[in-house]
């Protein structure tokens, strides 16, 4: 009976180990830098970045991408993309805010694929002016060859749909002639 | 014998969830006319429950296959359910956004994620949902 007792006990923990082992790590905000593919036209003043919708991962839940760290990884991305003259943390000339709407992420697979989509809103603080909104979707899929657990693939294919998105918006803005 | 009995209690009895997330600035209390796109892997008529839910909300509300309605609406609703099996399908997970009729921007958001334990109908999960994104 107390052999019995002790391997019940012995194989749980076995299976806690495994599980912890296993636990989801959130999305990192290095990971979802995006490096310019082009030099772009910069706009000569500052702008302040703040992010909502994301979401904070719980350990034994999927990764998740949290407003912190998208909001990190925008403000480095404009920084290396040199497209405001500074990237400020509140009173610039320009608030550009991003509403992650949408995560889509599967349960489970071999190949992950995360559909994002994210709402950007540039405003001119000055005068109170919506300059540029747009809706990006972008999507990432994670293969097998990049990680064999399945916690990870779903961290690099949130990972990878968050700078492909922010590759997007900082396109985007390039484009404007403010 | 703790141990024993707390892990697979922990394992089987995951929280239910829901939550929802609106956009900065977003009024959803101005939308009254909606249009659900239906998703088209969806061969459960999820849409046609989203847009039934909505009626019974007091809105207007029509569902089809298009991207876009035929008559203009405040807002188009779209959603992702996810389906897993223990002894019977059912509904694990279910997103839905709601966006501005013209753009398409999102402007809110909801899920509810519900374990087999506390699985719901898919009816219950579209209240669920639905409930939370307007409370």
């Amino acid at each position: 009976m107390r052999t019995a007792a002790r391997s019940v006990a012995l194989a749980c923990v076995i299976a806690a180990a495994t599980l912890a082992g296993g636990c989801a790590t959130p999305a990192s905000s290095v990971a979802m830098t995006a490096t310019p593919a082009a030099s772009v036209h910069q706009i000569g003043s500052d702008v302040s970045v703040a992010v909502s919708g994301g979401k904070e991962t719980a350990s034994m839940g999927a990764s998740q991408i949290s407003d912190e760290a998208f909001a990190q990884a925008l403000r480095d991305s404009i920084e290396k993309s040199g497209l405001f003259a500074k990237v400020s943390s509140s009173g610039a000339r320009y608030k550009l805010t991003g509403f992650i709407g949408k995560v889509d992420q599967p349960l489970m697979g071999f190949s992950l694929t995360v559909k994002m989509e994210v709402n950007y809103t540039l405003v001119d603080t000055q005068s109170g002016t919506t300059v540029w909104t747009k809706d990006i979707a972008s999507e990432y899929t994670a293969k097998t060859g990049e990680a064999f657990a399945a916690v990870k693939r779903m961290r690099l294919a949130n990972e990878g749909a968050a700078r492909e998105n922010i590759q997007q918006a900082v396109a985007a803005m390039a484009a404007l002639t403010l | 014998m703790g141990i024993g009995m707390l892990l697979p209690i922990l394992m089987l009895s995951a929280c239910a969830t829901n939550n929802a997330t609106k956009a900065p600035d977003a009024n959803l209390s101005k939308l009254k006319t909606f249009y659900v796109v239906r998703v088209p892997e969806d061969e459960r008529g999820i849409e046609k429950l989203i847009a039934a839910r909505l009626t019974a909300m007091g809105y207007q509300s029509t569902a089809g296959d298009a991207p876009k309605p035929a008559a203009m609406v405040d807002a188009i609703v779209t959603y992702q359910d996810r389906w897993m099996w223990d002894i019977t399908m059912y509904m694990i997970k279910l997103d839905i956004q709601i966006r501005d009729g013209t753009s398409g921007a999102i402007l809110a958001k909801g899920e509810v994620m519900r374990p087999s334990l506390q699985r719901k109908s898919p009816e219950g999960m579209v209240e669920e949902t639905l409930g939370v994104i307007f409370k």
